[in-house]
């Protein structure tokens, strides 16, 4: 690794773009196909969820409420949604997600003209306050509205039961909209965001940008959970723990060494002694009351004195068989002093890099400054774009030197994989990985070093020796980083035995920046290509009664638009400067308008 | 709250108190906290017991379970022998609102029939029910005897007690109806009005 050619340097030539494209490398590529990671914003929302709602929709022939109860039962998760339905067929499939469908909607009831006795109030209503909902069962407005609201409020927006006892049949959101926008439109609204951030908040692919104040963003993966993103907001963060991205520690170890780092305040203590996290969706679950089986509120029961996973039929004697109760009597007093030091070595070093980090970001300014110089002194070469080059995989390698810390603290330390290794294979491991991490030290801090020269005031020829060691030095930090992480992945996680840890794999080009969903624009006014978004996305507000509109009637439905997506990549509009026009007209949102204008605008 | 459902839930209810043993009175004139009594079910070491049951409707009943409690001691797997809370599904995330309080007395009712030793809300009295079913029978029917059995004891010495004390004696019979027998709940009741 330590000799580099010329070609090797012309081949990193290659890949620099102007000044700002190296801040995001990867914009050449999203703008003309799909990036593996996606940025959803509020408006988009909708329209992220319609390709599952129409696939769904498609394939069991049912409206989009139906649709979504499906997809929201099964987590949008469509392949077990899918084997499901082959494997058990579609009626178990529709009375387990609690979907019902009766023939005709109207009842009997609803034409009769004499009271009705609505037995939730006791009272007799007449037939036209009444509702019968898919399921059959009919209870007067007023009782559903307050039942919706109870459950809204209890935040059970998304599975919201039929009021009678032991019907598991899902309310239509219609209905549900409808009585509760007559007495409440607040709780109303907040109905619909719960159903529409269903597709954020239960599935696996999705999730929330954690940028704090939230920029209301989620990011969907559709590759491997175990990578770094970035929102178009900014933020970086690892999309498996939606801390920020730490790799290569993995994540367990990123969290272990966050609440070491940190001081642990009052709430986080009352968290640790009053909830336990959701083994499904990691939530904090506070006890109410009760015997020790607990439910989520996404449904996931588990046992409260271990927090495992249990199904409906956890038993009071596989209780018993929990090693839960046992106290794990670990003698870490003795080591207590011996461990404080050995945490103090890694701590400052990972805090030294951190903070070389940041002296180093100030460099850029002085850099371009430098570069502008150089520029008015017409030297034959006037592209410069090295030395932004070389900044920048100093910032990448800085930042993976500064987590290799905290990984190489738990990797060789005793409190995750005590009981993996051997004394000898782990004082062996050790050394394998310090070697590497020394030499990738010694080529961040050459590089550093070199990017602080003041070529300003050099000569062509000095200049041109300085190109030619950034470009070495940033080409062998790359090679290096990517070594590091292999090793790490294949020699030292890759072999455990006990426990499972994954990074996100290295990326020379540092973290990815997601794509913005693909706005098609229709160019001939008729909504033809639409294929993701279209009249959906357009209009966010009142869209959900739009398509049912469109499906009920006899317009061309949009499932029918959906199907014919022809030449669509024509009609891929950059992602930057969105175009989206409302076929039917009734709102326009003008989308040529940078993205924060329109997302202030939005709704 | 719905407050003429619950005044004739509490009519209908006690129609037929004789035939299914389930009685709601309402304490004093507030209908947010009922006292509930179901008979102990036949042929089962509760038989011949009046269990008094607290019940406590929220302000969103009968779109929101009512809180349901034993006021009196009882063994029994899915009840906590220290303070009575009942571990019933009908009364936490299967609540219907088309269920009336008189059903769910009836489904605790059934409970003591049939317990369910699987998801036990006392572990010592569920673990109990399991292994050593004989002794388990034996504590409930003491228990029962002890705690259930009150009403009958003595209740005109209650009623002579509590009239020398300076309350009528129409009320003192009544509030001794309500609380099934306990003095100190009576008294309790008679001095909040």
């Amino acid at each position: 690794m330590e000799e580099f050619d010329y070609l090797s340097s012309g081949e990193e030539e290659e890949d620099c773009e102007s000044l700002d494209g190296i801040e995001s490398d990867d914009q050449r590529w999203t703008s003309t196909s799909l990036s593996s990671t996606q940025v959803i914003t509020e408006e988009s929302l909708l329209a992220a969820q319609v390709e599952d709602l129409h696939r769904v929709m498609d394939l069991l022939t049912v409206r989009e409420q139906h649709a979504r109860t499906l997809l929201i039962y099964h987590r949008w998760d469509i392949d077990r949604l899918i084997a499901a339905f082959v494997e058990k067929g579609r009626e178990w499939l529709f009375s387990e997600a609690g979907v019902t469908m009766v023939e005709s909607r109207n009842s009997a009831s609803s034409w009769s003209s004499s009271p009705i006795m609505c037995e939730i109030c006791i009272e007799e209503v007449p037939p036209n306050s009444v509702t019968t909902m898919d399921c059959g069962h009919c209870f007067c407005n007023d009782c559903w509205t307050e039942h919706f609201i109870v459950k809204i409020n209890d935040g059970q927006s998304k599975r919201v039961r039929c009021m009678a006892h032991k019907c598991n049949a899902i309310c239509d959101e219609d209905i549900v909209r409808k009585l509760v926008s007559e007495k409440n439109p607040s709780i109303a609204d907040r109905f619909k965001r719960f159903l529409l951030e269903s597709y954020i908040e239960d599935n696996k692919k999705v999730k929330w940008c954690p940028s704090v104040p939230h920029c209301g963003n989620a990011i969907r993966v559709d590759g491997d959970a175990y990578c770094e993103v970035e929102c178009t907001c900014g933020k970086q963060f690892c999309f498996s723990c939606s801390l920020e991205a730490h790799s290569p520690c993995s994540c367990p170890m990123w969290d272990l060494w966050v609440k070491k780092c940190q001081d642990e305040s009052e709430s986080v203590n009352w968290m640790t002694a009053n909830t336990k996290p959701c083994p499904k969706c990691n939530k904090p679950v506070e006890k109410n009351g009760g015997c020790n089986l607990v439910s989520c509120i996404c449904g996931q029961p588990f046992c409260w004195l271990c927090g495992g996973a249990t199904g409906r039929d956890h038993t009071w004697s596989s209780i018993a068989g929990h090693s839960c109760g046992r106290y794990n009597a670990a003698d870490k007093a003795k080591r207590a002093e011996t461990d404080l030091y050995r945490y103090m070595h890694y701590y400052n070093r990972f805090k030294g890099h951190m903070d070389s980090l940041t002296l180093e970001t100030k460099l850029k300014a002085s850099i371009q400054e430098k570069v502008s110089i150089v520029e008015s002194k017409n030297f034959g070469n006037k592209d410069y774009s090295w030395v932004i080059n070389g900044l920048y995989r100093l910032f990448r390698s800085r930042r993976v030197l500064s987590y290799s810390y905290p990984f190489a603290f738990y990797m060789f330390g005793e409190d995750l994989f005590g009981d993996d290794m051997t004394e000898k294979i782990r004082e062996m491991k050790k050394n394998l990985f310090e070697d590497q991490q020394q030499q990738l030290e010694s080529h961040v801090e050459k590089l550093s070093s070199l990017l602080e020269e003041k070529f300003d005031e050099f000569t062509e020829e000095k200049i041109r020796d300085l190109r030619m060691h950034v470009i070495n030095f940033s080409v062998s930090v790359d090679g290096l980083c990517l070594k590091m992480y292999e090793c790490i992945e294949n020699d030292l996680l890759g072999p455990l035995q006990h426990a499972i840890h994954n990074i996100a794999p290295y990326n020379s080009k540092g973290i990815e920046k997601a794509s913005e969903l693909p706005i098609f624009q229709d160019t001939s006014a008729n909504l033809k290509s639409t294929k993701i978004t279209g009249a959906n996305n357009a209009l966010p507000r009142a869209s959900t009664t739009n398509e049912k509109r469109a499906t009920d009637s006899s317009q061309p439905s949009s499932s029918g638009l959906l199907r014919e997506s022809s030449s669509m990549d024509e009609n891929i509009c950059s992602t930057r400067k969105r175009s989206r026009k409302d076929g039917r007209g009734d709102t326009l949102i003008d989308l040529n308008l940078p993205t924060w204008v329109v997302d202030k605008n939005g709704f | 709250m719905d407050l003429s459902r619950v005044q004739k839930e509490l009519k209908d209810c006690n129609k037929d108190r004789e035939i299914s043993g389930i009685g709601i009175e309402a304490n004093g004139g507030d209908l947010t906290h009922l006292s509930g009594t179901i008979t102990g079910p036949v042929g089962t070491p509760y038989e011949g017991g009046t269990f008094l049951i607290d019940v406590r409707l929220t302000g969103g009943y009968p779109f929101e379970p009512p809180k349901m409690q034993f006021r009196t001691k009882v063994w029994h797997p899915n009840i906590s022998s220290q303070n009575g809370a009942i571990c019933l599904d009908i009364l936490k995330d299967q609540w219907s609102p088309a269920l009336t309080l008189k059903t769910a007395l009836l489904s605790i009712q059934a409970l003591l029939s049939a317990p369910e030793p699987d998801d036990p809300q006392d572990a010592v009295v569920a673990h109990q029910y399991l292994r050593d079913h004989a002794t388990f029978v034996a504590t409930a029917r003491y228990w029962t005897e002890a705690f259930a059995k009150r009403v009958t004891v003595g209740i005109e010495e209650k009623v002579q007690k509590l009239v020398e004390m300076g309350f009528p004696e129409n009320s003192v019979r009544k509030a001794l109806e309500i609380v099934n027998g306990d003095e100190n709940m009576a008294l309790e009741k008679l001095c909040s009005g």
